[in-house]
C-alpha cells in the first residue's frame, strides 16, 4: 500500500512546477489525499478539496495535470475522485480557547459550599453504592425518603453491622436533597457530636443557639444513635428536636448497630418513635456484592483490575471498609515499587492479612484449630497430622489461611502451629486458598461459617 | 458580449458583487467579478471560496459573452456615472464601458480561470422563509458568534431544522444567542453551521421577497436565493457545543424592566468598567437593580433601575457582567421591556425580549473574588 501523505506531497512537488505559485496556494495547497484503491493495475484516488468551489474547479481545469503527475508519482495510470472534505491535519489543529458557558458545573460551588456546612462527605452518593439482596431494602427506602423529605418515612432507622454501608445510605439521602435544593437547613452528624453540642450548651450557657441549630433543620441526619443511649440530658434534648423536626415537616435519619429494641438503656418514648418510623437492617454484604464494591472502590482510585482480580480480593476480604484497605495497599504497592497489577501482586497482598482492628487479635489459634475440626468433623491430631490426603489437607490449608489472613499471626509462627511445618507450606496454603477461594463458592462458604465457629 | 445596462442596477448588483471579492492578491481572478450576458441578462458572479454571489440583472443584450474584471476597478468607475445607460462591449480581454458622455477602457481577463459558482437554487429541493424575518433574527444572532479563529466552528452560526421550526444559534464561549422562527411547511431534520459572513451579506440584502434555502450535502455547500440574487456559501465542519444542555431550566431571579433604562445605566457604568475588566455589577433589590461599576483610576457610579422582580431563592444576589455582552444584546432588543433570570452569580444569565419570546440570550458572569 501506498504511503498517503507522501504520494499526495510528490504529486504536489510535480503540480508546483507547472503551475504559477498563485494558482497553486490557491487551489492546491488545502487539498489532501484521502485514499488510494488498486484495481486491475490501475490506482483510484479520492482527493479531499475543503470547498465546493475549489473541488469544481480543479476537476475541471486541472484533472488532466494531476492524473499525469500522479501517474509520475505511482508509476500506474491512475483515475481521479474528489470530494469536499476538510483536511483532517487541519481541524487537529483546535486548541481550546476559553468558553466558560460550556464548562458545566451545575452551580457545584453552592453544591459543594452546601455540603460542607452541613458536613456531608460528597463521595457518598446512591450512584456509587452498590445494591444487592443484602441491602436492597435499605437502598430503597433511603430511595424513596430522598425522594420525599418528611413524608415517606419519618424517621427512617437503618442499622446493620459495621462497614455494611449505613453511613453511606444515609449521606447520600442528604447529597440529593442538597442538590435538590442547596438552600434546605441538613445537617449530619455523629450522636457523639449531638451530645458533646449539649454539654457545649450547658457550660456556655447557649442551649438557645444550640436549640436553634437542631430544631430548625429540614433534614437531621444522626450517625451510630446507640451511642446516646445512657445520656439522659442528650436524650431529653434529643426528644425535643425530635418532636420539633418532625412536627415541622423535617425528614430525620438514624443510624444504628442495632435495632431499636436492643439498644439498652435506651428512654421508652425514644424507642417507640424510632418504632413508628421504618426500621431497615443492612446485612454484610455478600461475595456479588463485594465485587460490585471492589469495582466501584478501584474505579474510583483509578485502579484498573480485571474481573479475576476484583474476585479474588471480593472472595478473600470480607467488609467494604477491608477492601478499601487492599486496594489502598495494592495503590501504594503500585507507586511504592513502580510494579505492574499482577494476581500474584494482589495475592500476596492479601495473603499478608489485612490490618485487623484489634477485634481479631482476641482470638487464639487453639479455638479457631477447634473450630476448623468441629467444622469439617475431623480429629484434632489427623488436621495436625502428617496426612496429604485432600479430605485432610484442604481444611488444614484453611486452618492455615485464616490463621495466617484473619489472626495475622507470623508465617514461621503458623507453621510451628499446625505440626511444626515449614514457612514455605504456609506460604503455598494461604496462596492455594486465595485463589480457591476467587472461583469456588463452596469454599467461601466453608469459609464464613467456620468464622462464625470460632 | 455586447449590451445595454442601466446605471442604477449595473451599480448595485457591484456593489454587492464587490463585497464577496477576495481582496488577498494571491490569486488575481478572486479580486474579480465575472460579467457574463445570456439573452437578456447579464449575471455578474464573485467569490473568495468561500461565498459567493451571482446576480441576474436585466439587460437588452446583443451579443453573448463573458469576461472577468478586477472587481475594485468597475465597481468605483460604475459607480460614479450618471444614472444613465451604461453600454458594456468587450474585445479580447478588454471591456469598453460607454455612456454618451463618457468612454473607458478597463483590462479584464480570460473568463475559464474564474471558478464555477452556483447560478440558481432548485426550488424543489429548497425550504421557503421570509426574508425579512429570516434577516431580523440573523441581526439576533450574528453578533454572538466568536471572532477566534482557533476555533473555527464558533465563528459560525448553527442552524437547525426540526420539523416546521427553524433555530439559528451563535456563541462564542462566553454568550450565546437563540432564535427560533417559525415556517410554514416542515421539512426533514437539518444541522449545518453556517460562517458567519453569508448570513451577514444575506441580512443586507434587503427586499419583500422569499429566501429560498437549499442544502448540498455532497458538496458541503449550501446556496440562498432572494430575488434576482444567489448566494451560496460553503459549510463548516466541525461539532458545535452542546447548546441546548447549558441554558439553565429554573431560576430563583426573574426580572423585568424597561430596555433603555437598563442599556443607560449599562452605558454609564462602563465608562468606568473599561479600566476595570469590562466589569458591571448588577444588585438585585426588592424592586429594583442597582447597576455599578468602579474603577481604582477614574471613580465608581451606580444607576437605580426600576424594575418588577420576583424571586424564589432567599439569598441576595450580586452578579458581573462584561458590560460589552449587555450591551451588544439590549441593542438586539426589539420590544420596549426586558426580562432577565439569574440563578446565581456563577450561572448564566437568561436574557430575553418581553414580547418575542423565540429569543433567548445567555450570558455567563464574570467570577469576582470577594
Amino acid at each position: 500500500m501506498q504511503d498517503i501523505k507522501s504520494t499526495w506531497h510528490d504529486t504536489l512537488e510535480i503540480i508546483k512546477v507547472s503551475v504559477s505559485p498563485a494558482i497553486f496556494s490557491t487551489w492546491f495547497s488545502q487539498t489532501h489525499l484521502i485514499k488510494i484503491d488498486e484495481i486491475n493495475q490501475r490506482f483510484l484516488i479520492e482527493i479531499g478539496c475543503p470547498t465546493s468551489y475549489i473541488k469544481n474547479f480543479i476537476e475541471t481545469r486541472y484533472f488532466g495535470l494531476i492524473q499525469d503527475s500522479a501517474l509520475k508519482v505511482l508509476g500506474k495510470p491512475c483515475d481521479l475522485t474528489f470530494v469536499v472534505k476538510e483536511n483532517p491535519v487541519r481541524e487537529k489543529s483546535e486548541s481550546k480557547s476559553p468558553s466558560p458557558l460550556f464548562e458545566t458545573e451545575e452551580n457545584s460551588e453552592i453544591i459543594t459550599r452546601a455540603l460542607e456546612k452541613a458536613k456531608i462527605r460528597s463521595n457518598f452518593t446512591f450512584e456509587n453504592f452498590a445494591v444487592s439482596g443484602s441491602n436492597q431494602m435499605a437502598h430503597a427506602a433511603a430511595l424513596a425518603v430522598s425522594e420525599n423529605l418528611g413524608n415517606a418515612y419519618n424517621p427512617l432507622f437503618i442499622w446493620g453491622g459495621v462497614g455494611v454501608g449505613k453511613t453511606h445510605l444515609m449521606g447520600a439521602v442528604g447529597n440529593v436533597a442538597i442538590k435538590k435544593n442547596p438552600d434546605l437547613k441538613v445537617l449530619f452528624c455523629t450522636s457523639e457530636t449531638f451530645t458533646n453540642d449539649i454539654i457545649e450548651g450547658i457550660r456556655n450557657k447557649t442551649t438557645q443557639s444550640f436549640r436553634d441549630k437542631y430544631r430548625k433543620l429540614d433534614l437531621l441526619l444522626i450517625d451510630d444513635i446507640q451511642f446516646i443511649a445512657g445520656k439522659d440530658t442528650a436524650q431529653e434534648e434529643f426528644f425535643h428536636t425530635f418532636n420539633a423536626v418532625t412536627s415541622s415537616g423535617g425528614q430525620i435519619i438514624l443510624t444504628s448497630d442495632r435495632p431499636p429494641s436492643e439498644i439498652a438503656k435506651l428512654e421508652e418514648r425514644l424507642r417507640s418513635r424510632f418504632e413508628a418510623g421504618l426500621i431497615v437492617d443492612v446485612a454484610p454484604p455478600d461475595f456479588e456484592l463485594r465485587c460490585a464494591i471492589a469495582q466501584i472502590k478501584a474505579k474510583e482510585r483509578g485502579l484498573a483490575l480485571d474481573m479475576n482480580q476484583i474476585q479474588m480480593i471480593a472472595a478473600n476480604v470480607d467488609s467494604a471498609r477491608k477492601i478499601e484497605g487492599t486496594l489502598i495497599k495494592i495503590m501504594t504497592q503500585l507507586m511504592g515499587k513502580k510494579v505492574e497489577i499482577t494476581d500474584e501482586l494482589i495475592e500476596n497482598i492479601i495473603g499478608r492479612g489485612v490490618e485487623t482492628n484489634g477485634k481479631n487479635i482476641k482470638k487464639d489459634p487453639a479455638s479457631v484449630i477447634d473450630a476448623v475440626c468441629h467444622y469439617y468433623q475431623i480429629g484434632k491430631r489427623s488436621l495436625l497430622g502428617d496426612s496429604r490426603s485432600r479430605p485432610i489437607a484442604r481444611p488444614r490449608q484453611i486452618l492455615m489461611y485464616i490463621l495466617r489472613t484473619d489472626l495475622g499471626i507470623p508465617l514461621e509462627e503458623v507453621g510451628r502451629i499446625v505440626g511444626g511445618r515449614d514457612h514455605t507450606t504456609v506460604m503455598h496454603a494461604v496462596e492455594k486458598i486465595t485463589q480457591l477461594a476467587t472461583t469456588n463458592v463452596q469454599i467461601r462458604e466453608d469459609m464464613s461459617k467456620i468464622k462464625l465457629g470460632i | 458580449m455586447k449590451l445595454q445596462i442601466l446605471q442604477e442596477n449595473l451599480s448595485n448588483a457591484l456593489n454587492i458583487a464587490s463585497r464577496f471579492s477576495s481582496n488577498k492578491v494571491q490569486l488575481p481572478v478572486l479580486g474579480n467579478v465575472l460579467f457574463s450576458a445570456k439573452k437578456s441578462k447579464l449575471v455578474i458572479s464573485s467569490t473568495n471560496l468561500e461565498i459567493s454571489v451571482s446576480i441576474n440583472v436585466g439587460a437588452k443584450v446583443q451579443e453573448e459573452g463573458d469576461l472577468s474584471i478586477p472587481s475594485r476597478v468597475i465597481t468605483e468607475l460604475v459607480g460614479n456615472l450618471p444614472h444613465d445607460t451604461v453600454d458594456l462591449e468587450t474585445t479580447k480581454e478588454q471591456l469598453k464601458v460607454a455612456t454618451s458622455s463618457f468612454a473607458s477602457n478597463v483590462l479584464g481577463m480570460n473568463s475559464n480561470d474564474f471558478p464555477k459558482i452556483p447560478g440558481s437554487v432548485v426550488a424543489s429541493k429548497a425550504l421557503t422563509i421570509k426574508q425579512k424575518d429570516f434577516a431580523a433574527a440573523l441581526m439576533q444572532v450574528i453578533f454572538a458568534t466568536s471572532l477566534d479563529e482557533t476555533r473555527p466552528i464558533l465563528t459560525g452560526v448553527l442552524v437547525l431544522l426540526d420539523k416546521s421550526d427553524l433555530f439559528l444559534v451563535a456563541t462564542d464561549g462566553f454568550r450565546l444567542s437563540q432564535k427560533k422562527i417559525k415556517l410554514s411547511s416542515s421539512s426533514e431534520k437539518i444541522k449545518i453551521v453556517l460562517p458567519k459572513a453569508i448570513l451577514s451579506e444575506i441580512a443586507r440584502v434587503g427586499g419583500e421577497d422569499d429566501l429560498l434555502f437549499s442544502i448540498e450535502e455532497k458538496e458541503k455547500q449550501a446556496v440562498f436565493g432572494v430575488g434576482e440574487i444567489i448566494l451560496s456559501s460553503r459549510l463548516l465542519e466541525g461539532e458545535f457545543p452542546d447548546y441546548e444542555k447549558i441554558i439553565p431550566k429554573s431560576s430563583s431571579y426573574k426580572i423585568l424592566a424597561d430596555k433603555e433604562e437598563v442599556l443607560r445605566a449599562v452605558k454609564l457604568a462602563s465608562i468606568f468598567a473599561r479600566d476595570n475588566a469590562n466589569i458591571v455589577k448588577i444588585k438585585i433589590l426588592k424592586d429594583s437593580l442597582k447597576i455599578s461599576a468602579e474603577s481604582g483610576q477614574s471613580g465608581n457610579q451606580e444607576t437605580k433601575v426600576d424594575a418588577k422582580v420576583e424571586k424564589t431563592g432567599d439569598f441576595d444576589l450580586e452578579i458581573a457582567f462584561n458590560y460589552k455582552y449587555l450591551e451588544d444584546f439590549l441593542h438586539s432588543v426589539v420590544g420596549e421591556e426586558v426580562q432577565m433570570e439569574f440563578s446565581g452569580p456563577t450561572t448564566a444569565g437568561v436574557f430575553r425580549d418581553s414580547i418575542d419570546m423565540s429569543y433567548l440570550h445567555l450570558i455567563m458572569p464574570v467570577r469576582v473574588q470577594g
